[in-house]
């Protein structure tokens, strides 16, 4: 009975783990501190040191779950990343995960060499290579969970890196343990080969068995439930069949995840969100188990050596990898800079420790609270600071958001359309726009508790919630198209060639110049009395009134006055829509196309 | 509608010097008076009285002014670019040192503001901003002006 009575206890300690990570992410949430900090000092806490108590030394099962989670990181990194937005951060990415590794292992060997006693140059380096590589847990958490949204490919870049450099840093890794276990030296071209052959397993068994997936998906009728699970499955036996075969497991789940998440796929709203609680899982626990590992009564022991490799990583190694990397791809400084900061060290260093510690190597002790402390450091400030680098740096594209709310309905058999809903706001870009991108169509809309037929509507409004039909790989766009946010309306307007009006302009005196074609009756009123006019309630920045052809959107209220206003004119936004086509795969229509494009007819929303 | 269409090179102001958007006002209502046979003060007027609705400095150190005159034959641009920037009450607060004028005929209608949509798309692209602002030879600032929008955008 005794053997009952502990695995209860067991169950019962680890659903009180999860949570209360999970309740106190909302404390950590509102004070803005790093999740995954947060869920690494709870496992401290529950720990052999703290109140908790708990003694958990377990290299293997520590390592189990690692590999576990870590598949399922990043399978779901790889699901959620489209190829499309690849092209130009390819090769950068690509620099980074391997020369940039190397680069960032050798001098944070260096400086671990300089600032700890009794290491040898290859211990050291080993050192180095244990927090050479950068966490896609971490990065992906904080790049997509934190609603941060990077300009341009930086943010592309980063999570492509932090996938693919764990390779090349778990091979230098086990490599360097290997020859410091023989106590001897290995030829650099054996090294080489087997880096070599890890890469390719990675690349050839990821692919394939990323098309695999989705044929078999699509072939076989499953019961609804089981797709997702079948999904995960699937990441974790690539995983353990590519390591087994002497490939990189991590290199390829990424791999079967971006091919899988990028090919039309039956139940793909299921997949994701069911991916999203597993992931959200497998962060908590890993995190939770790592905390649980390390004792924090040694650890203090290594706090100095630790604090000062962390810092020349942070502030030495990683930037001079960077520069080095990214020298040819025409990076501004301010984007090195950003990316350099954005070297977080997260599970995966310690996981790499581990290796080590379950080779028995002397000294392992040393690597693995080195590694836990780099990594503690790295969640603390870089994870804290993450935000206000990225604003300051000009690298966000808006404050953090509330994630888009979408509603994802699956359609049975493989039509190439998703049906997606949202909850239209005052401050969604949709409303906008003239018109609706081409690839998306609006089916139905919720309007004051009504259900209306999207042919019918012809303008969504604030408080709508509407129902659209857009291909899977638009989702994003869409997403971004409907997402609430001042900071992209205004950015959005602005692109369109948005004009300033002043709250005290006259209608008419706008009305000769555009030829707009205002009501009469509007024609006297100032631009607050039009709002005035028009609007039931006081007047909200973001809030639009169509004046004849034009649209004015409000722009600065002080005390119930609209001060400022912007006019948009219809051939502005049909001018951003058509400058903005689905990009890449078609080529740019001339000039001549583009004026037939605009005239032809399109439905408005 | 293309740029060409509405500028030619001695419509290029390759370094103009103005202390205020007054005085850059002035300067470009002298120039345009030159070209269109309207009498500045009355072009000035026009550029005034639109300013007054509103800034047409669009952000990102760049203005659009524009107005209407009646006795316009076709619509006419003009750009300058300034040899040191100067405010113009932007809605960025950004100081402006490019500037791309625009004068239209009474009744231009539609054409009217597919040139300003031109002339906004052509001046929202960073890349052809950033290379204006490199150079100071007139005809380099046309030829970057007109190039055909087919190979900014790809």
């Amino acid at each position: 009975m005794d053997s009952i009575q502990s695995v209860n206890l067991m169950l019962l300690i680890a659903a009180a783990l999860v949570l209360i990570g999970i309740v106190s992410s909302l404390v950590a949430r509102r004070f803005g501190a790093p999740l995954l900090f947060v869920f690494l000092v709870l496992g401290m806490v529950a720990g052999e040191d703290g109140p908790g108590g708990l003694v958990f030394n377990d290299y293997r099962a520590t390592y189990l779950v690692g590999s576990f989670a870590l598949a399922v990181i990043l399978f779901d990194g790889g699901l959620r990343t489209r190829v499309s937005g690849l092209k130009g951060a390819l090769a950068p990415s690509a620099a980074l995960a391997t020369l940039g590794v190397v680069v960032t292992a050798v001098i944070a060997g260096g400086a671990a060499w300089l600032v700890i006693d009794d290491l040898s140059p290859l211990e050291a380096w080993l050192v180095g290579s244990i927090v050479a590589s950068t966490d896609a847990a971490a990065v992906f958490f904080l790049l997509r969970a934190g609603g941060l949204r990077l300009r341009g490919r930086i943010g592309t870049v980063l999570e492509m890196e932090s996938s693919t450099n764990d390779p090349v840093a778990m091979f230098m890794t086990i490599a360097l343990t290997e020859i410091l276990l023989a106590g001897g030296q290995t030829a650099t071209w054996v090294m080489l080969s087997r880096l070599a052959e890890q890469a390719a397993w990675g690349v050839a068994i990821g692919l394939g068995s990323g098309f695999a997936a989705v044929f078999v998906l699509n072939r076989i009728a499953m019961p609804t439930g089981l797709h997702p699970l079948f999904v995960v499955a699937s990441a974790v036996l690539v995983y353990a069949v590519t390591s087994a075969a002497g490939g990189s497991g991590l290199l390829a789940v990424y791999l079967a995840g971006l091919v899988f998440g990028n090919r039309p796929v039956r139940a793909y709203p299921s997949i994701v969100g069911f991916h999203d609680a597993a992931t959200w899982l497998c962060q908590i626990v890993m995190f939770l188990v790592l905390g649980l590992l390390v004792t924090p009564s040694s650890l203090v022991r290594y706090a100095l050596p630790g604090l000062a490799v962390a810092v020349l990583l942070t502030l030495v190694a990683r930037p001079a990898a960077v520069w080095l990397c990214l020298l040819p791809f025409r990076f501004d400084a301010k984007e090195k800079l950003f990316v350099s900061w954005v070297g977080l060290r997260g599970a995966v260093s310690i996981f790499l420790a581990a290796i080590p510690m379950l080779s028995g190597l002397s000294n392992a002790a040393v690597y693995f609270n080195v590694a836990f402390f780099v990594v503690l450091v790295s969640l603390l400030v870089q994870g804290w600071s993450i935000n206000a680098v990225a604003l300051r740096l000009g690298m966000a594209l808006r404050r953090t958001t509330p994630s888009v709310h979408r509603t994802e309905l699956d359609i049975p058999g493989q039509t190439g359309r998703e049906l997606v809903g949202y909850p239209i706001v005052a401050e969604s870009l949709v409303l906008l726009l003239s018109k609706l991108p081409e690839w998306a169509r609006v089916l139905l809309v919720v309007r004051d508790n009504e259900i209306l037929d999207g042919s019918r509507v012809k303008r969504l409004r604030a408080g709508d919630y509407a129902y659209f039909l857009v291909p899977p790989e638009r989702v994003p766009r869409l997403d971004r198209i409907v997402s609430p946010s001042s900071d992209v309306t205004r950015r959005v307007a602005h692109l369109v060639g948005e004009f300033a009006i002043n709250g005290d302009a006259v209608i008419g005196e706008i009305d000769r110049i555009y030829e707009l074609g205002a009501d009469e009756e509007d024609r006297g009123r100032t631009v607050d009395a039009f709002f005035g006019a028009r609007l039931k309630a006081p007047p909200v920045p973001g809030q639009r009134q169509d004046l004849g052809k034009g649209t004015l959107v409000v722009r600065a209220v002080e005390n119930g006055i609209v001060v400022r206003a912007g006019l948009l004119l219809e051939e502005l936004v049909d001018d951003m829509i058509v400058a903005e086509p689905p990009r890449r795969r078609v080529s740019w229509p001339r000039p001549g196309r583009l004026r037939a494009l605009l005239k032809r007819p399109r439905r408005p929303i | 509608m293309e740029i060409a269409d509405l500028i030619t090179a001695d419509r290029v102001i390759a370094n103009l010097r103005a202390t205020s958007k007054k005085q850059a006002l002035q300067d470009l209502a002298r120039q345009a008076a030159q070209v269109t046979d309207v009498h500045e003060r009355a072009i000035f007027d026009v550029l005034l009285e639109r300013e007054r609705l509103g800034t047409t400095g669009v952000g990102n150190g760049i203005a659009i002014p524009h107005g209407k005159l009646p006795n316009l034959d076709r619509l006419y641009g003009l750009f300058a670019r300034l040899e040191e920037p100067i405010d113009f009450d932007s809605i960025d607060e950004q100081p402006v040192d490019l500037i791309f004028l625009l004068l239209a005929p009474e009744s231009a209608g539609a054409d009217h503001l597919k040139a300003l949509a031109r002339v906004s798309r052509l001046l929202r692209d960073k890349s052809v901003c950033e290379k204006l602002r490199a150079t100071d030879n007139r005809d380099a600032l046309y030829a970057l002006l007109t190039e055909p929008s087919t190979s900014r955008a790809a």
